[in-house]
């Protein structure tokens, strides 16, 4: 602690009443640093002053009313400024925006705010990770932060959750998930609902038992948890043979949708552990692979829909679902939309679960279709074993965590499609606490005539049918951004930032940033008047402008 | 490893010695999980996904070299062990650090190890002295050896420990195509008609990197060219019998097995 000059207590008190009296009268005026649940509520706005969530607004649209950027001018963006971490590790983040500041969450738990106008860092955070035993199967990576209030909340490579005061990046409380030692990880980005942070864990390839958790962002106190896993005597227990289910996976890792009319959260989860080896876990293994609906007050389960019953390809049910009403045969119905790893593309009713749409997206070979009570009709002969069989998508899938996007008004579902196949293998592993715990792995198909390639494809979510596709010469791991003027922007594999229109797939733009947009998408807001693109891209953040204001627009 | 223990071996690397002996060898020498089923099938999971990337799934070499063939080239369970932990300084092949326990290692060579090839049971017969004379007249202006030759093709200063002898053959032969990634054949032709033809070294949407015949390196944006095509077939010739006898083959076998691109004392 700093030295303070000793002063009696009456002066001391005495020289803080105007300091008092002023904090009370910002309070009263709304306190405009504040961010509150409407905010967050209200999504993406047409002044741009806001991002503060991970998908834009609960239902993970990732689209944007901003309007300056179009298809005809995109092409005239230019850099403003760059942003480097200075850390080994990639962004995967979203970025979340509140008046003219970013803030970024980074690898290795490093996370910053950033001044908007000229990418100069205002402060950082890091934190000293344990030198041994973190288990984050597939990089030091985090996927953004929530805020509510003067806090944002972050989740760390050893399992916390941490509240950092906006201001100054200072540590308000830090909560454990669990023992970092024994396979939990957390890299997910947390939501805000009400007064709760709500989080995940990894360690699906570490024999770990998932659990969706709820916090009080005010204290850190755990509300509720979930656990993915059903125990002894709750429902779908019986889906595990014998004690597979202690160590049965299930993370969560990849960020939900919130629905306030029904006060309702959704997540995906997690492969069954260990990943390949079927006998080691005999039942359809709820709830892995599913998509989960808790009540956001209690934590309880409302229904589930599990996508992959006995998943053998550790396909993860962890991508972002969408929530939207759109009309199917005339009528208009409250759906979840979900293009998952297994090669599927799922529209469910959002109240009941049942299902609307479930068609492959991409080759998918393991599965002929999903039938009416909503269970796959497996196609015999894809259970890896120690020679191994081939089955597409590969073990990465038809697409994974990186997000998609809707556009509520031409009703069209984007996602950032991957066309590969694998040799899967399975041997019988041996668990270890804190070890991996995957029994088997995956060869990837690559021959001259049947190469693993990429494409961002347009779906009509009321039948699955593909509107257009823009192919990619390999699978890139990028996110979809897009707009009300029928801009998407994503990136591929090869590290070009690209736009596209969103109502052919026509290419508009693109800029080679040296790296890939890995897992992440741009996000768009505005500054001084000027509508910005921020583009993550390995260790960088570039801010991109027009060259010029439309008169027009400025003024609004 | 303590810092101490990690400076010495820094040392040890820079004296040329392997490092990872002094620091790791175990007192009895031989892998203690030779034959040990349970522990095989634990090494084949951590091959699969550690190893297989470079050296294949059947280890018998993709980017990295065959490792079916290093017994049978007399290394020893103690020095593979050895090279695991150490890497292989000049290459890709990274280090396995401290993260990974011991008996993951030996694990790992115990699964290997159950794939390795028999030692040759002849020398096989070949001059490598007139075989080092046909790789001068055919394979030099592509291929370098120890920094002499063409670059268009890949390097073979290590090939003799890469590939076994049936590869190189059916390679050699023109029985299997290899796409080796950096060495797909490509044409480009330009605006004003002309072709550039090389191998590609890098491409994405936009652009194509390419080695043209004469290693000339040059980028072309896919906006300011015609074409750009992809070869059927591999910039590397069949040698069949009519170009290339037997005997000359044989010869050329002999000579590639002595390149070795590290010193052949260490075991």
């Amino acid at each position: 602690m700093r030295s303070i000059p000793v002063l009696s207590r009456v002066a001391r008190v005495a020289l803080l009443l105007p300091l008092v009296g002023a904090v009370t009268l910002l309070a009263q005026q709304g306190a405009p640093g504040l961010v509150t649940n409407q905010e967050i509520l209200d999504g993406l706005k047409e002044d741009g002053r806001n991002w503060l969530t991970f998908g834009g607004n609960y239902a993970n649209h990732r689209f944007s009313p901003l309007t300056q950027i179009t298809p005809e001018n995109v092409a005239t963006l230019q850099p403003q400024w760059t942003f480097q971490t200075n850390t080994l590790g990639n962004f995967e983040t979203t970025t979340l925006v509140r008046d003219n500041i970013l803030y970024v969450t980074g690898p290795q738990n490093v996370a910053w705010a950033v001044d908007a106008r000229s990418g100069r860092q205002i402060w950082r955070y890091r934190r000293e990770l344990p030198a041994t035993g973190l288990t984050a199967c597939c990089g030091l990576v985090n996927r953004g932060f929530a805020v509510l209030g003067d806090k944002l909340f972050m989740t760390t490579l050893d399992a916390h959750l941490l509240a950092l005061d906006m201001k100054t990046g200072a540590i308000v409380w830090d909560a454990t998930l669990e023992d970092y030692k024994i396979g939990y990880a957390s890299t997910i980005a947390p939501i805000v609902v009400k007064d709760k942070v709500i989080v995940g864990v990894a360690g699906g390839e570490y024999g770990i038992r998932g659990f969706i958790d709820a916090y009080e962002a005010n204290t850190g106190k755990r509300a509720w948890r979930f656990y993915t896993i059903p125990g002894p005597g709750e429902p779908g227990h019986n889906t595990w043979a014998g004690d597979s289910w202690k160590i049965g996976g299930t993370g969560v890792w990849v960020t939900g949708a919130y629905d306030p009319e029904t006060n309702s959260l959704f997540y995906g989860t997690g492969n069954p552990g260990p990943d390949y080896h079927s006998e080691s876990r005999e039942g359809d293994n709820l709830y892995s692979d599913s998509l989960v609906v808790l009540d956001a007050d209690t934590g309880k389960l409302k229904w589930h829909y599990q996508f992959t019953p006995h998943d053998v390809h550790d396909y993860d049910s962890t991508e972002v679902p969408i929530l939207a009403d759109i009309p199917v045969n005339g009528q208009m119905r409250k759906v979840v939309m979900f293009a998952n790893r297994n090669g599927f593309y799922y529209t469910l009713d959002r109240n009941t679960g049942k299902i609307i749409v479930a068609k492959p997206f991409v080759v998918t070979t393991w599965a002929k279709e999903i039938d009416a009570q909503g269970r796959p009709m497996l196609i015999p002969g894809h259970t890896p074993d120690e020679k191994g069989e081939t089955t597409c998508p590969d073990l990465t899938g038809g697409t994974n965590f990186w997000q998609p996007a809707f556009d509520p008004r031409t009703r069209l579902f984007f996602v950032n499609a991957r066309e590969a196949c694998a040799t899967f293998y399975a041997y019988k592993p041996e668990y270890v606490p804190g070890q991996r715990f995957t029994g088997g792995a995956q060869q990837l198909v690559n021959t001259r005539d049947n190469k693993p390639y990429g494409a961002i494809r347009a779906l009509d979510p009321a039948t699955g049918e593909r509107k257009w596709e823009f192919v990619m010469p390999t699978p890139s791991r990028s996110g979809i951004l897009t707009t009300t003027t029928n801009l998407l922007f994503t990136g591929d594999n090869e590290g070009n930032v690209i736009a596209l229109d969103s109502r052919n797939g026509k290419l508009l733009w693109h800029h080679q940033m040296g790296a890939n947009l890995h897992g992440t998408s741009p996000v768009t807001y505005m500054l001084d008047g000027r509508q910005q693109l921020l583009v993550p891209s390995g260790t960088t953040l570039t801010a991109w402008a027009l060259p010029a204001v439309p008169r027009a627009t400025a003024q609004q | 490893m303590s810092m101490l223990q990690r400076s010495a071996a820094v040392f040890l690397t820079a004296l040329g010695l392997s490092a990872s002996v002094a620091v790791h060898a175990q007192p009895a020498a031989g892998n203690p999980y030779n034959g040990n089923e349970a522990a095989i099938k634990t090494g084949m999971g951590l091959f699969r996904i550690r190893c297989a990337d470079c050296h294949g799934m059947d280890a018998k070499g993709v980017r990295g070299p065959d490792l079916t063939q290093v017994w049978a080239s007399g290394r020893t369970d103690d020095g593979l062990f050895g090279t695991l932990r150490a890497g292989v300084p000049g290459t890709e092949m990274p280090a396995i650090d401290v993260r990974t326990p011991d008996d993951e290692v030996w694990k790992l060579l115990a699964y290997l190890r159950t794939l390795a090839a028999p030692a040759p049971s002849e020398q096989v017969a070949g001059n490598a002295q007139n075989g080092e004379r046909i790789y001068r007249v055919n394979c030099a202006s592509c291929h370098r050896v120890n920094g002499r030759g063409g670059r268009i093709g890949p390097d073979l200063s290590r090939i003799g420990v890469a590939r076994a002898r049936p590869v190189l053959i059916r390679r050699i032969r023109g029985a299997m195509e290899d796409f080796l990634s950096g060495y797909e054949p490509v044409t480009v032709t330009t605006m004003n008609g002309q072709t550039v033809q090389g191998v590609k070294k890098n491409e994405d949407l936009f652009s194509v990197q390419v080695m043209d015949s004469r290693e000339r390196l040059q980028g072309y944006l896919r906006s300011d060219v015609r074409d750009v095509t992809g070869g059927k077939q591999s910039a590397m010739p069949v040698f069949g019998p009519e170009r290339l006898s037997e005997n000359d083959l044989n010869d050329l076998l002999s000579y590639l097995s002595t390149l070795r691109g590290f010193d052949p004392s260490v075991k």
